[in-house]
């Protein structure tokens, strides 16, 4: 199996306290100031990247890969090191489309997946449910859209049939839902793909025991990761509209939380959800 | 189990010291050696090393801590959570990480290998402690044994499916070590029959599965039983708990007969062993006979380095977790409003705000100091030049004193006041502080007690061809100066270290002379004193260099926040004004061989 895997660096949202919005004019400033912020991978993206691994391998020591999985990135070259980062953990070939963070909203990045899809030629796009940065959940669906590929959105169990089908188990609001989706298809997933039982994949006896997590990679296959396949596409080169339909107009912080308040009785803080916070 | 909420080492400041202070790409690019690595790979491998220290080992700390092992049915039975925190360890590939590509390893640099043992030290020592005693005992074979016993013991050490220890303590011999009692007799097979007691054997038994290989110091004995006395007559041995008969492994003779309890590290077991109550314990000699000793210390003086990083990782790890209360925890008001208005988080009270300076001072110069002999360590490994070789050799070895015990003894100091900042709930074990307090005491204890680097600062390294080492580190010390005056650092501090610097030139020139005159006692009398006026001049350069950084990354406008650079300046500030005063006043002490304790008479304690 072919799997291509979107994959995108965000400012570590362990540190968002640190987050600072210069004020400009309205009391809105012009962007978010990212000098001394850190930089991770998105770690949904890192699900999936696990999810593809166990789902082009056998893994049983010693691990046997039996598939292909690219990962593919939207950015500037400091996003080399979060490709180099997946393919050291076992990811076969990466692809960084050139672009800067001011060339991009979530259309154009969809538009130009779409473009590395029909080059790469995978059977399944798996990714993130969503970024941790933005929170949006729009490039999956989207990248199905213009593929015209069935989708699957909050995997939380993914299972190869075998015979050119995965049942997947997703989380919505009603409950747990079992999909049946013939490939090519794309499928984001939650964190608990990764966890020990989240992917059943037939090379892989079903008496093997994943780790819950992804895997870590060891040193040696780090500095393998450099001599496997990096290549770099310029967003103009693609032939995709580059126009914006995202316009950011401005970024505040969000308001600091108020103190709160102690009531005396039970009484009280009934009144106060019904009158005041009109929560029941 | 939750990971850690705690960042347990700065990742800024990390990136800060091998970038703008240490200038690691310019380090990869002079050394051949390290070809193979580059700044990106190193910032891959510390992305998969933080994770691994605050999602894997420190959600197992608490537990290793609160139930330490167990002695049953004579073997030693470890907390459950290492066996899959070990191997998970294990395949980082760190264990064996800095060795050369002929034993199938990466020839990472010791700096990186520093820097990843922090993070995962400051995690969890017990794990990280046991990778260090089993890269140590492979390190000993690989550099004194022969091929037969590379194979046989460096390998499985190196792959992690066995550990190791180093069996040098026995109840009698702690710091003197001349006085080790274990026996070795040559028998016909080639092997030693080893015979003794050892105590203190960190790491030497568990149920992790595989072998437990001691390197072990003995004397050799002659079919009389005759044998060279002192340290002369100990020679270097591999020690199994399973020896090699006919590929099969079979019990060795080498039996637990006690688990210490400990205040600290209690995770980790430290056992007593037994050698040859059968008579059927065989040791296999690395090295010559009567090397062992130069040949273990070798070894200690990278194990020194170990403990100074494992010290800084158990500060560094409290102090984060002092700052976050300090910032979370309301309590008082502020002084110009005693009457009313809301309380404030303890960070705004001035006395909160000092221990959180000091931490933040010892923390950082302990971690620039630890990182700046790893890499004279590289350097002096592997540098293509002859004298840039000898040179930094000379520096390392002046420094490792005091890498030693800094961070060990002012560590212990720092993580106290990350307890004081806690107030009654750090001196309860519902918070973790106390813990790493107990902890961090072990670090001015094991490897060399602080005062036995005392002893080897004033009465060894600094004596050492003829002053060459100090001459080297005051040079680099003017250098340092000279560098933050150009970089606009305030022209005061560097002027203060180097007259702190021309001090202790004039110190040692003073015990010298002492001692050359046939008063070695009263060269020695102070050598605690001197080896932390010592200390205070060196972490005063290594904070001098870190504000030269921080202002030139301020004026060039460098890549973290000015917020962030102001915060080395302010540490070195602190240095300057507190501790570096304290110079004349320790030197004073050296110089007079001043007599209070020397002169107590026995019957006056």
């Amino acid at each position: 199996m072919k799997i291509l895997v979107p994959f995108k660096r965000v400012a570590d949202p362990e540190n968002a306290n640190k987050v600072k919005v210069p004020v400009g004019a309205n009391g809105l400033g012009p962007k978010i100031e990212t000098t001394g912020m850190e930089f991770k991978p998105n770690p949904f993206d890192e699900y999936a990247v696990e999810a593809a691994l166990r789902l082009t391998e056998n893994g049983t020591a010693p691990k046997a890969r039996l598939g292909e999985v690219t990962v593919v990135t939207v950015g500037g070259p400091e996003a080399d090191q979060t490709l180099r980062g997946a393919l050291a953990t076992g990811a076969d070939k990466a692809v960084r489309v050139e672009a800067t963070d001011e060339q991009l909203d979530g259309a154009i990045i969809a538009r130009a997946l779409a473009k590395v899809v029909a080059q790469v030629g995978p059977d399944l796009v798996l990714l993130g449910k969503q970024t941790v940065d933005t929170d949006s959940a729009q490039t999956g669906p989207m990248l199905a859209e213009l593929l015209g590929w069935p989708q699957v959105t909050f995997a939380v169990q993914i299972t190869n049939e075998g015979n050119g089908s995965l049942l997947v188990t997703r989380n919505g609001d009603g409950g747990v839902q079992k999909v049946r989706v013939k490939l090519p298809a794309v499928v984001t997933v939650e964190d608990r793909v990764s966890y020990s039982g989240g992917v059943t994949s037939p090379p892989t006896p079903a008496t093997h025991k994943y780790a819950d997590g992804v895997r870590f990679a060891p040193l040696p296959a780090i500095m393998q990761a450099k001599k496997k396949p990096l290549e770099v596409k310029k967003l103009a080169d693609l032939g995709v509209d580059t126009a914006l339909s995202v316009k950011y107009l401005g970024f505040e912080p969000p308001p600091a939380r108020k103190a709160g308040v102690k009531v005396k009785t039970v009484a009280e803080l009934v009144d106060k959800l019904k009158n005041e916070a009109k929560a029941i | 189990m939750a990971p850690s909420d705690n960042p347990l080492l700065d990742d800024r400041t990390v990136t800060f010291l091998l970038d703008e202070v240490l200038d690691l790409r310019a380090h990869l690019s002079a050394i051949p050696y390290f070809e193979g690595h580059d700044r990106e790979g190193v910032e891959v491998l510390l992305a998969m090393v933080r994770k691994l220290a605050r999602r894997v080992l420190y959600p197992t700390y608490k537990a290793q801590d609160e139930q330490p092992p167990v002695f049953r049915d004579g073997r030693v039975h470890l907390h459950p959570s290492f066996h899959a925190a070990w191997p998970a360890l294990v395949e980082t590939g760190l264990l064996s990480a800095t060795r050369p590509v002929e034993h199938g390893d990466q020839q990472l640099p010791f700096v990186v290998h520093a820097v990843a043992a922090a993070y995962l030290g400051a995690a969890n020592l017990n794990l990280v402690g046991l990778a260090m005693l089993t890269s140590g005992a492979a390190h000993l074979v690989e550099a004194f044994g022969d091929d037969a016993l590379r194979a046989a013991w460096m390998a499985p050490l190196y792959a992690g499916t066995w550990t190791g220890t180093m069996a040098l303590t026995e109840p009698q011999a702690g710091s003197s070590l001349a006085d080790v009692e274990t026996t070795a007799r040559r028998a016909d097979d080639g092997s030693y029959r080893v015979r003794g007691s050892k105590i203190f054997i960190s790491g030497g038994d568990h149920d992790l599965g595989g072998n437990v290989v001691n390197l072990a110091l003995a004397r050799i004995v002659d079919p009389d039983g005759h044998a060279i006395p002192g340290t002369r007559g100990l020679s270097l041995f591999v020690v199994p708990r399973l020896r090699l008969d006919g590929g099969e492994l079979v019990d060795n003779d080498a039996v637990t007969t006690q688990v210490i309890h400990k205040i600290g590290w209690r995770g980790l077991p430290s056992i007593a062993l037994s050698f040859g109550d059968r008579d059927d314990c065989h040791g296999y000699l690395v090295g010559p006979p009567g090397r062992g000793m130069p040949q273990m210390f070798q070894m200690m003086n990278e194990a020194r380095v170990g403990v100074g990083v494992a010290a800084t990782a158990t500060a560094s790890a409290a102090y984060h977790e002092s700052l976050a209360y300090a910032f979370a925890r309301p309590q008082g008001r502020d002084p110009r409003h005693r009457d009313g208005g809301p309380q404030v988080p303890i960070v705004a009270h001035a006395d909160v705000r000092r221990m959180l300076l000091r931490q933040k001072a010892i923390v950082e110069g302990s971690l620039a100091l630890s990182l700046t002999a790893a890499r004279l360590v590289d350097v002096a490994a592997h540098h293509p030049d002859d004298a840039t070789r000898k040179t930094s050799q000379r520096l390392f070895d002046l420094l490792t004193p005091i890498v030693k015990s800094f961070p060990a003894e002012r560590g212990f100091e720092s993580v106290a006041l990350a307890l004081q900042i806690h107030g009654g709930y750090g001196y309860s074990s519902e918070y973790p502080v106390e813990a790493w307090l107990r902890d961090q005491k072990l670090n001015s204890i094991h490897e060399g007690t602080t005062g036995i680097q005392g002893l080897d600062l004033l009465g060894r390294k600094v004596v050492a061809g003829g002053g060459e080492a100090l001459s080297l580190l005051l040079a680099e010390l003017a250098t340092t100066a000279g560098r933050a005056e150009a970089a606009g650092v305030d022209p005061a501090w560097g002027a203060a270290l180097r007259e702190a610097g021309d001090r202790l030139a004039a110190t040692t020139m003073a015990l010298g002379q002492r001692g050359l005159g046939g008063d070695v006692e009263g060269m020695l009398l102070h050598s605690h004193d001197f080896l932390e006026l010592a200390s205070v001049v060196v972490i005063m350069w290594q904070h001098l260099g870190l504000a030269t950084a921080a202002q030139a990354g301020l004026a060039r406008g460098g890549p973290q926040t000015p917020a962030f650079y102001d915060g080395k300046l302010r540490a070195a500030q602190y240095w300057v004004t507190h501790e570096l005063p304290r110079v004349d006043h320790l030197a004073d002490l050296c110089v007079r061989a001043e007599g209070s304790y020397a002169a107590v008479a026995d019957g006056s304690w």
